[in-house]
């Protein structure tokens, strides 16, 4: 246990220089912004796959808290003028805050109907945002800028310091949640989604677990929301639609739910997918789609699921042989 | 917020008669679509998300057999039928092949299919709004009932709806295939073991899924203007219209979507500017007090 | 079957795509000979979805005048080539890919076709990249119009939704002064747009005749499919006209479930936004005598350097040109001309040179249009209103607008919100 997490703090810090060292090694601002992008995402992507992949929680509505969080985070600095690490730690408080209220009603129920609660909870919130024109500028979303005074000598203005400072929350979050799946608390919540009634004559809280499961997962999605938000200066309706839940569904399906990183995987295949395939033809639904049917069909599983399977059977045939 | 508006218009019964008719009216449509989708769950526990792109189909296909053939009746037939085809082979040869697994797994083929159908759409018909025109049997003036206005389209679009509402019913409930699908619903094991071909039955539940909801479009055409994509909005109040009626009753789904409806029509009344969200909180009401749905049962 | 269709559709736009690549490997080097590099533009826009027919158009106003200039020696010496991009019609999107336009594409200008929320969108990536941008489509006021927005980079070349207003306010007063009409009712799509275009507009109506009274108000959803419960509401309400700035699709959809209610019969419709081609055509029973503000109509500036350059991108596109297609070849128009100002391609410089600058164009009241110095935002455009016929020329006459009070009346509106 100890070993692992020295090994994955290890693994996080030669990740993070790498993806510092990137845009020395190869000057591209649009590496740069594909990265800050895909950092966000990811983040996002990796916390829902906490609640779908080791929770068993299929949530219709986890694009909820990635507004939540650009939101709050773009209000604060365009109203308050608080410092952005006040503001940031602010935002991760109402994200949880929020996530507490929903988390609480949601998950009392199982499988479809948590899924349609909280799909149902986020179209809420988004026509709360719709309709609340003075406070979110309603289908505008905010506008003029979001205002990023320099803190400790960091400006976030600065395309490339915001980079870092994405790359560092990425590497961050990855290790915090890694640590959380890791953790006692993150078996019990494996075991809750395998079985929850042995769980539940085990004394084991069932409803505690899920919901700490489920606010923790929020947290992580808000900071998603919280990059995307200094990406594009600004936050949309957009950001707490079920389109966003929907991204957020196919970036780990394509890249697997059983494996940690396969969330990040499969939001560098949507963002490539998405950037490359619009580029190439003004048909990139029919492209897209075609290229989801062949996972979905072809693969049945995502690409980093298909690989350890690939893997294992490879490496001890014999085994899956008998296991049948 | 308009509470004012809305108690007066409670206090007129022209008002009422009005409101409650476009209720029927909004809420009729809106039930054949439902009635496929929850018709498919019940039966295959799927959530069918193609379901929309099922209905802008039949209203495509509306809109092109109405220029060949000018007749109505015709178009009404035509594009249902082919609707039907369209779900028919949908079922048998891509969503038959994620039966059991995750239920993310079926959404992401639905998906995929929904960016195929949009952009084929895009592709034959153009990207540009059509829209198909009034059938010249029902360009005629408007009917006074109880001091409420109700156009005779309507008047007839609510019948037929009304009409395959109650055939559904006596299907399922009445018929050989019915009993089969109802038990197929129940037991797929057991019923297969009688020598039921379940793939057979499957692939005409989802023709008859696809059958309502290209007929739905065929009915929504002459007064809805055609886009590509615009399936998704009667998709997402659909399935408002199936988890607050229960997933997979029929019975359920009529009187979700006349529920819908009518929240619609006096919420614009009341709410003008939050009809919307009236729905979600509704939704988000019935699923905390009762997560099957009104008529739901619970899920095996 | 339906794998059958999908699998040969893939292929035919495969090759579709291959074929447009080797023409511009083979293109390329042919423009390049002898000449300056090209100068890439950049514009994101939404092809796909809903509004599709947007970024179609937009396109197509493009093109048409890029292939001209290009001719003629394009954007002083440099050949114009353009790298169009869908947005999907989301703002996030739209700021992505007008980042990537500039930091990958090597584009040294943007045009931006995107409606109004992409446009706020783009309008901050250019704020940061400083790069030259011109907006063709949003027509939100306060895009250009308030100070805190504005950027030294940004100009707007488009209509405007408070210059619509001044003059619809104006026009439909008349009306109600000749037909005595004083209850009124608004039924507008419930988004940024359609809530500020409408309230300016009540705001000229009661300008220019004190006794209107507003009755009543209805708000359906943008893009909603059933406006039903909008038409009853508007029966129940009983006013004596109506206003409504529903575009597009939606309002098509408006007019036939109306139609069957018998609304406009009953109603005097003042709809902004009818007399488009889009819409005008669209329409099966086009009611008579519905009022609407003009958008890109043949006849109206009525100049024969209007209607021959209608007829010539119908000729071209097959279909007819709309309010997007006449603000986009616009913007090629004013490069041109900045361009050949200047004797120069670079982005500062076209600025410098865009500001004030008046130009010939069909498009103008007057046969000339002008991007305004102090808020870099179109004038001078042909703005006017009239009546519809269900068959073409579909708006035979049409009342122009008076730019001296549009102005007037907008300095008034800018102070009043403190745009000043």
């Amino acid at each position: 246990m100890r070993r692992s997490a020295v090994r994955d703090l290890l693994i996080g810090a030669v990740v993070l220089a790498a993806l510092v060292l990137l845009p020395v090694l190869w000057p591209s601002k649009a590496l740069i912004d594909f990265v800050i992008r895909g950092a966000a995402l990811a983040l996002f992507a990796t916390s829902l796959n906490l609640l779908v992949g080791y929770g068993g929680l299929v949530s219709f509505g986890h694009g909820m808290f990635f507004g939540v969080g650009a939101y709050s985070f773009g209000l604060l600095m365009q109203r308050t003028g608080m410092p952005i690490p006040v503001a940031f730690v602010v935002t991760i408080v109402v994200t949880a805050a929020v996530a507490l209220l929903v988390g609480a009603i949601c998950v009392r129920l199982k499988e479809i109907y948590f899924a349609f609660l909280t799909l149902a909870f986020q179209m809420f919130l988004h026509s709360l945002i719709i309709l609340w024109v003075p406070l979110t500028g309603g289908d505008q979303g905010l506008l003029g800028g979001i205002p990023r005074p320099p803190f400790f000598g960091i400006d976030l203005g600065d395309q490339r310091q915001l980079y870092i400072a994405a790359c560092v929350l990425l590497v961050a979050g990855l290790l915090l949640m890694r640590h959380i799946v890791e953790s006692p608390f993150g078996f019990t919540l494996r075991m809750i989604r395998d079985n929850a009634a042995r769980t539940g004559f085990l004394g084991v809280e069932i409803f505690r677990i899920k919901l700490v499961a489920f606010v923790l997962a929020g947290v992580f999605a808000g900071i998603g929301g919280v990059i995307m938000s200094l990406f594009v200066s600004g936050a949309y309706p957009e950001f707490a639609y079920w389109t966003m839940s929907g991204e957020g569904i196919f970036m780990i399906m394509l890249g697997g739910i059983t494996t940690f990183l396969g969330p990040t995987i499969g939001t560098v295949i949507l963002l490539l997918l998405n950037d490359f395939v619009t580029r190439f033809t003004e048909h990139h639904g029919l492209m897209l789609g075609a290229i989801i049917l062949l996972f979905a069909l072809g693969l049945r599983r995502g690409i980093t699921d298909f690989l350890v399977d690939h893997w294992r059977r490879t490496r001890t045939p014999a085994a899956t042989r008998r296991g049948h | 917020m308009d509470l004012s508006s809305l108690a007066n218009c409670l206090g007129s019964p022209a008002c009422v008669v009005t409101q409650v008719t476009s209720g029927l009216i909004i809420g009729m449509l809106l039930f054949l679509v439902a009635a496929g989708l929850t018709l498919i769950f019940g039966v295959l526990k799927v959530i069918n998300f193609t379901h929309g792109a099922f209905y802008m189909l039949g209203a495509y296909f509306a809109l092109t057999i109405f220029q060949l053939t000018g007749s109505y009746v015709a178009t009404l037939l035509g594009a249902a039928l082919a609707t039907a085809l369209v779900g028919l082979a949908f079922e048998r040869f891509f969503m038959s092949r994620v039966y059991g697994q995750n239920i993310l797994m079926q959404l992401l083929v639905c998906y995929g299919f929904i960016l195929i159908f949009d952009d084929s759409v895009k592709i034959i018909w153009g990207p540009e709004f059509k829209s198909m025109g009034m059938p010249s049997t029902f360009q005629v003036p408007p009917l006074f009932i109880a001091g409420g206005v109700v156009p005779p389209f309507y008047l007839f679009l609510v019948g037929v709806t009304v009409a395959i509402g109650i055939a559904l019913w006596l299907v399922i409930e009445r018929t050989r295939f019915g009993k089969t699908v109802r038990a197929a619903a129940h037991n797929p094991s057991m019923v297969s073991a009688l020598g039921v071909n379940t793939g057979i039955l499957y692939g005409l539940v989802f023709a008859l899924g696809g059958l309502l909801a290209g007929f739905a479009g065929a009915l929504a055409a002459p007064v809805r203007s055609l886009t590509p994509g615009m399936g998704f909005s009667i998709l997402i109040e659909s399935f408002i219209v199936t988890v607050i009626g229960g997933m997979g009753s029929i019975v359920g789904a009529f009187v979700g979507s006349l529920l819908i409806g009518l929240i619609r029509t006096f919420g614009s009344v009341g709410f003008p500017l939050f009809t919307e969200g009236l729905m979600y909180l509704f939704m988000v009401v019935v699923l905390i007090a009762k997560p099957t749905g009104l008529f739901g049962k619970e899920v095996a | 079957m339906t794998g059958n269709r999908k699998s040969r559709l893939d292929r035919r736009t495969l090759l579709k795509g291959t074929s447009a690549a080797a023409i511009g490997i083979i293109g390329a080097p042919l423009i390049a000979r002898g000449q300056a590099k090209p100068i890439k533009i950049g514009m994101p826009t939404i092809l796909s979805g809903r509004v599709a027919q947007l970024g179609a158009s937009s396109r197509n106003g493009v093109m048409l005048e890029v292939e001209k200039v290009n001719a003629a020696g394009g954007l002083a010496g440099r050949p114009i080539e353009m790298v169009i991009r869908d947005s999907k019609g989301a703002p996030q999107e739209a700021a992505r890919v007008a980042r990537e336009l500039v930091n990958s594409d090597g584009c040294e200008i943007l045009i931006d076709a995107e409606a109004s929320s992409g446009a706020f969108a783009v309008h901050e990536v250019a704020r940061d990249l400083k790069v030259l941008c011109l907006h063709t489509n949003s027509e939100t006021s306060s895009l250009t119009a308030d100070p805190k927005l504005r950027i030294p980079n940004a100009f707007r070349v488009a209509r405007q939704g408070i210059h619509d207003s001044i003059v619809g306010g104006g026009y439909a007063a008349k009306i109600a002064e000749a037909k005595k009409l004083t209850k009124w009712m608004t039924c507008s799509p419930d988004y940024a747009y359609g809530r500020d275009t409408t309230a300016q507009f009540i705001e000229y109506l009661k300008h220019f005749k004190k006794d209107i009274e507003v009755v009543g108000e209805a708000w359906p959803k943008l893009f909603q499919p059933d406006y039903t419960e909008v038409v009853t509401k508007i029966l129940q309400t009983k006013p004596q006209a109506m206003y409504s700035c529903l575009w597009g699709g939606d309002l098509t959809s408006f007019i036939d479930q109306g139609n069957i209610y018998a609304l406009f019969t009953q109603i005097e419709t003042f709809a902004v936004n009818m007399a488009d081609y889009t819409a005008l055509t669209v329409v099966k029973n086009l009611p008579k005598g519905i009022h609407s503000g003009n958008r890109y109509i043949k006849t109206f500036p009525k100049t024969a350097a209007n209607a021959a350059w209608g007829d010539a991108y119908r000729a071209k596109y097959k279909e007819y040109p709309t309010n997007w297609a006449w603000q986009n070849a616009t913007v090629i128009q004013f490069l041109a001309a900045a361009a050949k100002k200047v004797n120069s391609a670079d982005g500062a410089k076209l600025a410098e040179a865009l500001r004030g600058l008046t130009i010939e164009s069909p498009f103008g009241t007057d046969g000339k249009l002008t991007l305004r110095a102090e808020d870099q935002t179109l004038v001078g455009y042909a703005i006017g209103w009239g009546t519809t016929i269900p068959a073409e020329p579909y708006v035979p006459e049409t009342t122009a607008g008076d730019w001296k009070q549009i102005t007037e009346l907008e300095a008034e509106w800018k102070k009043k919100n403190n745009y000043t």
